[in-house]
């Protein structure tokens, strides 16, 4: 039971600070917020906007890890803030900067748009020859096709992979840990008929084989999507597609 | 973006990994421990290294084992700040890995 | 008005984290097996020069020096194998039906199969 007359815990969060057009570069600003057991980072930083700096800028949304918004480095970790409880971090400080490998926009809040580019790039929508005709009624799949992809449809886009990956870090061009899950998700799906639509891009050189598998990504991810594994088993596929390309070339990818 | 080539380099690599780790530790076993302590006897392994068969496993490991470094390796280079020389890099190495091959072939058939 | 910060790169990530630095071992895991496959190289060719130039190489085999180096040669032949099999279900992974096949259980089987060669070696060399 907290004794209200005592003095309250608190602990120090220290936030990176950039104001675009202003300063140089981020630097680190120290903030003392009250400690509550039951507190996430992203609960200090909307006690820190509310009541003592409401210049603070950040992105944020459902505050219970469905909608990606709230990625940041924590003490040097990629994590959503919403799920990076305080008593975790004891006794402080707290480094919390923006995710990194991205530019940074203001404060926390960091450029995507390279990421939402390579996401709509690889297709991610069910591609088909032809459209079933509506009486034919709804596509239908067995419980073990569903299991083909779902793993891969649990991607929130919250970027914490990307900022988790060395070769994003150093290779501008590399597509990336979610895209090429994403591209997984639809190629996986029975549903789907673009395979060889994504192929193009992803089994090039800024595609899957910029990849080191370094592991990095899975290991961040909160919705246990496992990007590493999905591009690995797209080398195997890969690799499998190029031997068959010369037994049988002109067979149809 | 055209397909990229990387899958033949990547096979290799995949085999050698696959073959140097079921197969390294038992070599170097016998190398590094049971032959300083006398326990192979010559005429044994100059029966294995005679073998077609034991030729043909000598040159696979070393063949694997080396273009699996020559991939791992290139991939390190680049990852350690090179990325601008990528290509001569990878050409050096795979280079490398055909050399020692080549030289592996030679010792093989003894 | 916006001026972004651009994204930062360092040449020495791979001394920021374990897991990173756990990566870069054992990509260097592959240097010491190239260099081993040399010494095992020289082996065969001494086995193939005669009893004498055998008997020599065990000599150095015998040394301190050469001792170390296998003892290191071992340590990253060892943390290849390990992440080779933990990298393997990864890329392979097996489903019968909806269940996938645990990865610890292909993991097992490999570690089963190193046991089996390592043994079929020892015995080749020495029967």
């Amino acid at each position: 039971m907290t004794n209200i007359a005592t003095a309250e815990q608190t602990v120090t969060l220290e936030i990176a600070r950039y104001r675009p057009g202003v300063d140089q570069r981020p630097t680190l600003q120290r903030y003392d917020v009250p400690y509550r057991e039951e507190w996430v980072v992203l609960d200090a930083l909307n006690y820190l906007k509310d009541r003592v700096d409401g210049s603070l800028s950040y992105r944020w949304s459902c505050r219970m890890g469905i909608c990606g918004s709230c990625g940041m480095m924590v003490n040097g970790a990629a994590k959503l803030t919403c799920a990076a409880f305080l008593r975790d971090y004891l006794p402080g400080p707290i480094r919390i900067e923006p995710l990194s490998n991205f530019p940074v926009e203001r404060d926390l809040v960091i450029v995507l748009d390279d990421f939402m580019e390579k996401l709509t790039a690889i297709k991610p929508w069910i591609i088909r020859d032809e459209e079933q005709p509506i009486e034919q009624g709804e596509y239908r799949q067995t419980p073990a096709q569903l299991a083909d992809f779902k793993q891969y449809s649990m991607c929130i886009n919250c970027m914490l992979c990307y900022a988790a990956c060395p070769v994003y870090q150093h290779e501008e061009q590399f597509l990336g840990p979610a895209v090429l899950a994403l591209a997984q998700r639809y190629n996986h799906d029975s549903r789907d008929q673009g395979n060889a639509d994504r192929y193009e891009l992803i089994w090039s050189d800024e595609g899957i084989w910029d990849c080191t598998f370094v592991g990095e990504c899975s290991a961040v991810c909160p919705k246990h999507v496992d990007p590493a594994g999905a591009i690995q088993q797209a080398k195997v596929e890969s690799t499998l597609g190029w031997y068959r390309s010369f037994i049988a070339p002109f067979g149809r990818r | 973006m055209r397909r990229s080539n990387e899958p033949l380099f990547w096979s290799l690599f995949s085999a050698g990994g696959m073959l140097t780790a079921l197969l390294m530790p038992a070599l170097i076993l016998v190398t590094g421990f049971l032959a300083p302590a006398e326990w192979v006897e010559y005429a044994r392994l100059e029966a294995l290294v005679t073998n077609p068969l034991g030729r043909l496993v000598i040159f696979a490991v070393a063949f694997l084992t080396f273009f699996h470094w020559a991939h791992r390796f290139r991939h390190v280079l680049v990852e350690m700040g090179l990325r601008r020389f990528g290509l001569p890099i990878a050409v050096v190495c795979y280079v490398a890995a055909l050399a020692g091959s080549a030289w592996a072939g030679v010792v093989a058939l003894g | 008005m916006t001026a972004p910060y651009p994204r930062q790169r360092s040449n020495a990530w791979y001394l920021a984290n374990w897991p990173y630095r756990l990566f870069m071992l054992r990509e260097l895991s592959a240097v010491f097996l190239a260099l081993y496959t040399v010494l095992l190289l020289l082996l065969v060719r001494k086995v193939h020069a005669g009893p004498a130039a055998f008997a020599g190489y065990v000599d150095t085999l015998q040394s301190p020096l050469l001792i170390a180096v296998h003892v290191v040669v071992m340590a990253f032949a060892l943390l290849h194998s390990v992440t080779w099999f933990q990298a393997v279900p990864k890329g392979l992974p097996i489903r019968r039906g909806e269940e996938p096949v645990p990865p610890q259980l292909v993991i097992g089987a490999n570690y089963v199969l190193l046991l089996a060669v390592t043994v079929i070696v020892v015995v080749v060399v020495r029967v």
